[in-house]
């Protein structure tokens, strides 16, 4: 679904050059849940953002859903963006201006729908997140994690093939960052591809494969499903 | 999606309503100020007559000589001499002699006052030259004029006082103690600028109610209310008068093809050299047929007032659009974060443009309608700032209307190109990265 | 006050710094041309005519009818308006200063000569002229009653005896001495100048036909039916003159026409009228430059208030490493100085050039530099007034934003 090969990404400045990515491969297949770990500055979010389409790449290739990105133009991507992708980020991103209906429709209405079948998509989603009594109130009305679940319902609505998140639990409690936690595996039993970025062990626990990023590289922890916790030594 | 992005829009105008307040201010004042002076400018400028004004001609010559006269033009006014001369030769379709005289007009009634109008001595061609309009009756025939009738014709408002308005063709008319037959009567004629008499009134006048023969006003000796310029005296008496270099009088043609105009232009150059042979001009002939618009061109009948008020307006207009840029950029650029959430979630830079565009454009809208309401005040102010003969020609017509509007909102597109492109510049990751 | 930084931050917010700059220069250019247009109307219409304009009242008479003669006519008009209660003498003329219309003639001092002469303003009267008018003599003496005399229509005036004003002596006798001497308006009719009054302009205000205070009063009264009558009354009793001088008039002589708007006016309207198109100008040159100022005002407060709001952060951090409230209210104001500064000078040579195109399309006079030096003061001043506000409310950030991460 997600293939990426060999890509870099180097910010230049006057005077500094920056590699956030270098040679990174990752190849994440259909229905797949991963978990992409790594200290901060390591480049994960990078990552999230080129395989966005979010951000152009200086150096090797990427493919999703089978197309080759690099050189599709402004217009291509925005709409694989729009149609193919759903997104999550860690500080929500609702627009204030709008209610929870208005913030979940934005996706569907840059796809030409019709309003019935919008508001239809709309409705079922803030069912899925459990917040269709809310489809009136604004952002401001809703606590943290009531937020996050109307941005899940947003990047849901469009029934997208890839759901990429973002630290979707960092701003949350640990009662609310539970909650948003079995909504995504639930979401994801259903069928759906998911990468999410994430710095918290316990969170990348509940993925099936990790991929751990250091200083702009890949070091594949495929082979280990789970993280070992330490063992238990007794002192007698 | 134009009635989301409207709708967009005017939320967005709704949340700061002291930033929108401004932009709509701006755009309204400036546009009104530039509409308000464009009205003036306009209805002093206009085609007096646009459907005749490129087959009426205008005949001047220069009976001065060269170092009387400035830059080469020659006088604005034919002598007599001239004028009947050139009048006699019949080189034109219709031709008629207009000069401006002072009379009053005294009523039958001996409890009424003696009134007096503008009045006009002139020729039988007037009338259908100039397409001037009838309510009664017609004007004289050629036939009158050559054989000096005392025959008169009227305005509506002179109607209106005199006879109340009704049936007064045939009735007869006392003007300063001579009696004319009156053979109608026109509605209130007076075509902004008045370009068949120029030189006398500026340009902007109210027009006359009252016309009679030429060839009548000569034999009673009717001085000329108008501008008189002599170069050298003209000797005492009215024959003496009517013998000099003074000029005083107006010679209109209708020459409706351009192959008639360009004869008629030889013959007057001829008629000049001829003059020049005869000892009479010792220079060589220097003579202007111009058109009415090229005539009220030269005449600089627009007055510099209304020109430079005109461009004041439009430099204000173009310091409003600045400053609306300025305000656009602020307000666009704050909403960065939301762009590149829309952008993220699918929408391209077009639809961005097209966003943001629109809401620029309910502004434009806005400060259109503000700007037609102080365009209206403005145009019933126009009176304060501009003399009356021309304050009195600037309207408020649909075709301003209209207008008024559409500056406004292409103002505002104009004013929110750089600020939209700078959002739809905004890269969605920038936006997102929130470590 | 570090001046390099600043100019370093600006240059990463190149457009909001061009757009106040160029705002400044443009408000700039068309303030200072507006405010000097306002000056030269306003001297305009303060120019003094050189007579006493108050209770003062002007006739414009038409006669009706074609008699042989008008004279008798008129020597009984003035009879009835001399001896109306409150007024103090009247004469009649053909034109007088403001009027807007009138006859204008050729001076010589050559009788014989070819040229041109002197381009001046001629004004009819009698020997009450001089007291109606409110003119002074400065040398010679008024005309005596027995000089005046009928001019017919046909003929060309041309006085044995004339006054005139000391801008006209000064012209044609440079070197003094005008009084006594003999000049000529008609051929073969000398007139020798008796008196030479203070001041008195031409009834033009623009000089298209006369090029400067060039006036001859003539000893004729002038047989034709347009005439007009100048009326000076006691001091408080313009009014009443005003409202008898009609009835008064037609009661004794009905055959004529006293136009609407023309016909009996008090001076100070002759006055407005004449000066109409230069007031109406000074008008809207000064409402432009008011609201151009307060919308640039508004303009550089809505800009500078959404700089303060982007660089919040920024000021948190400054606040926490030690800047006071003053380090940043006089940060935003200079900030604001040097863009001012900037767009004053592109202003100034934008200022410079409108006003050569002003002169050479429209024959206006070239801007003074005081008017620059004011309109950047003022703009400057502006400048800064605008930005006190946001940058005031700059200061008061609190330093804790500088952890804020949003």
């Amino acid at each position: 679904m997600l293939k990426m090969t060999h890509l870099a990404k180097v910010y230049r400045t006057e005077v500094v050059e920056t590699y956030a990515l270098r040679d990174f491969n990752i190849d994440v297949k259909e229905g797949e849940f991963v978990a992409v770990t790594g200290p901060s500055g390591s480049g994960k979010t990078t990552f999230l953002t080129i395989a966005g389409l979010l951000e152009t790449f200086t150096g090797g290739q990427y493919h999703l859903d089978g197309v080759e990105v690099s050189q599709l133009d402004d217009n291509a991507r925005s709409r694989i963006r729009n149609e193919k992708i759903g997104f999550i980020f860690q500080a929500f991103n609702l627009i204030p201006d709008l209610n929870v209906f208005d913030n979940v429709e934005v996706p569907l209405r840059y796809r030409g729908m019709k309003a019935a079948e919008r508001k239809q998509r709309i409705m079922d989603a803030l069912e899925r997140v459990g917040l269709a009594s809310r489809a009136k109130h604004y952002p401001a009305e809703l606590s943290g994690g009531q937020q996050q679940r109307v941005a899940i319902a947003r990047a849901l609505a469009g029934s997208p093939r890839l759901l990429l998140a973002d630290e979707p639990t960092g701003n949350l409690d640990t009662q609310m960052a539970r909650g948003v936690m079995e909504l995504l595996e639930e979401i994801h039993r259903e069928g759906a591809t998911i990468v999410m970025v994430t710095h918290d062990p316990e969170l990348a626990a509940r993925a099936q494969r990790n991929v751990h990023v250091i200083d702009g590289q890949v070091v594949d922890l495929s082979e280990e499903p789970r993280f070992h916790t330490q063992p238990h030594v007794a002192l007698s | 999606m134009f009635s989301y992005y409207l709708q967009l829009g005017l939320r967005s105008l709704r949340r700061n309503p002291v930033l929108t307040g401004l932009m709509v201010m701006a755009i309204g004042f400036g546009v009104a100020a530039s509409m308000t002076t464009y009205s003036v400018f306009r209805a002093t400028s206009q085609d007096p007559i646009p459907q005749k004004s490129s087959q009426l001609y205008n005949t001047q010559l220069d009976n001065w000589g060269p170092d009387k006269i400035e830059k080469g033009e020659p006088p604005p006014a034919l002598t007599y001499k001239d004028a009947t001369a050139l009048l006699r030769a019949h080189k034109a379709k219709r031709q008629t002699v207009t000069y401006p005289i002072g009379v009053s007009v005294i009523p039958d009634n001996p409890s009424r006052l003696p009134v007096r109008e503008g009045a006009y001595a002139t020729g039988a061609d007037f009338f259908p030259m100039f397409d001037v309009p009838f309510l009664q009756g017609t004007g004289w025939t050629l036939d009158d004029d050559e054989k000096h009738a005392s025959v008169v014709v009227i305005a509506k408002s002179l109607n209106d006082k005199l006879f109340d308005g009704g049936q007064s063709v045939g009735k007869q008319l006392n003007i300063d103690g001579h009696l004319y037959r009156i053979t109608g009567v026109i509605k209130d004629w007076a075509p902004q600028p008045l370009f068949f008499d120029v030189p006398n009134t500026g340009g902007f006048d109210e027009g006359a109610q009252v016309y009679v023969p030429f060839t009548r006003a000569v034999d009673l000796k009717l001085p000329n209310a108008g501008n008189n310029s002599c170069v050298e005296e003209p000797g005492e008496g009215w024959d003496n008068y009517l013998r000099s270099e003074c000029i005083w009088l107006s010679l209109w043609s209708e020459l409706p093809s351009k192959a008639e105009a360009d004869s008629y232009r030889q013959y007057i150059e001829g008629y000049a050299a001829e003059q020049q042979h005869a000892g009479r001009f010792r220079w060589a002939p220097n003579t202007k047929v111009r058109d009415v618009m090229t005539w009220l061109d030269v005449r600089h009948v627009v007055p510099k007032e209304s020109q430079v008020s005109l461009i004041v307006s439009l430099g204000f207009l173009v310091i409003c659009l600045v400053n609306t840029v300025g305000l656009l950029l602020a307000k666009f650029m704050r909403r960065a974060p939301e762009i590149g959430v829309r952008r993220a979630l699918g929408a391209s830079r077009k639809d961005i443009y097209a966003q943001f565009l629109i809401e620029a454009g309910t502004i434009g809208v806005a400060g259109g309608v503000l700007g037609l309401i102080l365009t209206g005040v403005g145009i019933l102010g126009v009176g304060l700032v501009f003399p009356e003969p021309v304050a009195r020609l600037a309207r408020l017509d649909p075709v301003l209307i209209l207008l008024t509007l559409i500056v406004a909102i292409v103002a505002s597109l104009i004013a929110a190109f750089y600020p939209t492109w700078r959002a739809a510049q905004v890269q969605p990751a920038w936006q997102l990265k929130s470590n | 006050m570090q001046i390099k930084p600043i100019l370093s931050a600006l240059r990463r917010h190149k457009a909001g710094t061009i757009l106040i700059a160029l705002q400044i220069a443009l408000t700039l250019a068309i303030v200072c041309n507006a405010l000097f247009i306002v000056h030269e109307r306003v001297d305009k219409v303060n120019r003094t005519t050189g007579m006493d304009e108050r209770n003062l009242i002007a006739i414009g008479n038409d006669y009706v009818g074609a008699p042989e003669t008008f004279a008798p006519l008129m020597k009984s008009d003035l009879q009835t308006l001399r001896s109306l209660p409150g007024v103090v003498d009247a004469y009649v003329t053909n034109a007088y200063p403001l009027r807007q219309g009138g006859w204008s003639t050729g001076v010589q001092t050559d009788p014989d000569s070819k040229k041109e002469g002197i381009s001046t303003a001629l004004y009819f009267g009698d020997d009450h002229a001089l007291k109606t008018l409110g003119v002074r003599l400065v040398a010679g003496r008024n005309f005596n009653a027995g000089e005046t005399q009928v001019v017919k229509r046909e003929q060309q005036p041309g006085a044995p005896q004339i006054i005139i004003t000391k801008a006209l002596a000064d012209k044609v006798f440079p070197d003094g001495n005008a009084l006594g001497k003999v000049v000529y308006m008609a051929k073969g009719k000398p007139s020798t100048i008796i008196g030479i009054v203070e001041k008195l302009t031409s009834p033009w205000i623009e000089n298209n036909y006369v090029d400067g205070d060039y006036v001859v009063i003539m000893p004729v009264i002038f047989d034709s039916s347009f005439q007009n009558f100048l009326v000076r009354t006691q001091p408080g009793q313009e009014d009443a003159v005003f409202k008898a001088i009609p009835p008064a008039l037609y009661g004794a002589n009905r055959m004529r026409v006293l136009p609407e708007k023309l016909g009996v006016r008090r001076f100070e309207d002759v006055r407005a009228r004449a000066y109409e198109a230069d007031r109406g100008m000074a008008i809207l040159m000064s409402v432009v430059c008011g609201v151009l100022l307060a919308i640039t005002a508004a303009g550089i407060v809505g800009l500078s208030s959404f700089w303060v709001g982007q660089r919040r952060k920024q000021i948190g951090v400054r606040r926490a490493l030690g800047a006071r409230r003053s380090d940043i209210l006089s940060y935003f104001m200079t900030e604001n100085f040097l863009i001012a500064l900037v767009g004053v000078i592109v202003g100034v040579v934008l200022a410079v050039g409108l006003s050569q195109w002003m002169f050479t399309h429209f024959e206006m006079k070239r801007l003074s530099l005081t008017y620059v030096a004011i309109g950047v003061v003022a703009l400057l001043a502006l400048g800064q007034a605008a930005v006190f506000a946001p940058a005031l409310r700059a200061s008061r950030v609190s330093p804790v934003e500088a952890t804020r991460s949003v």
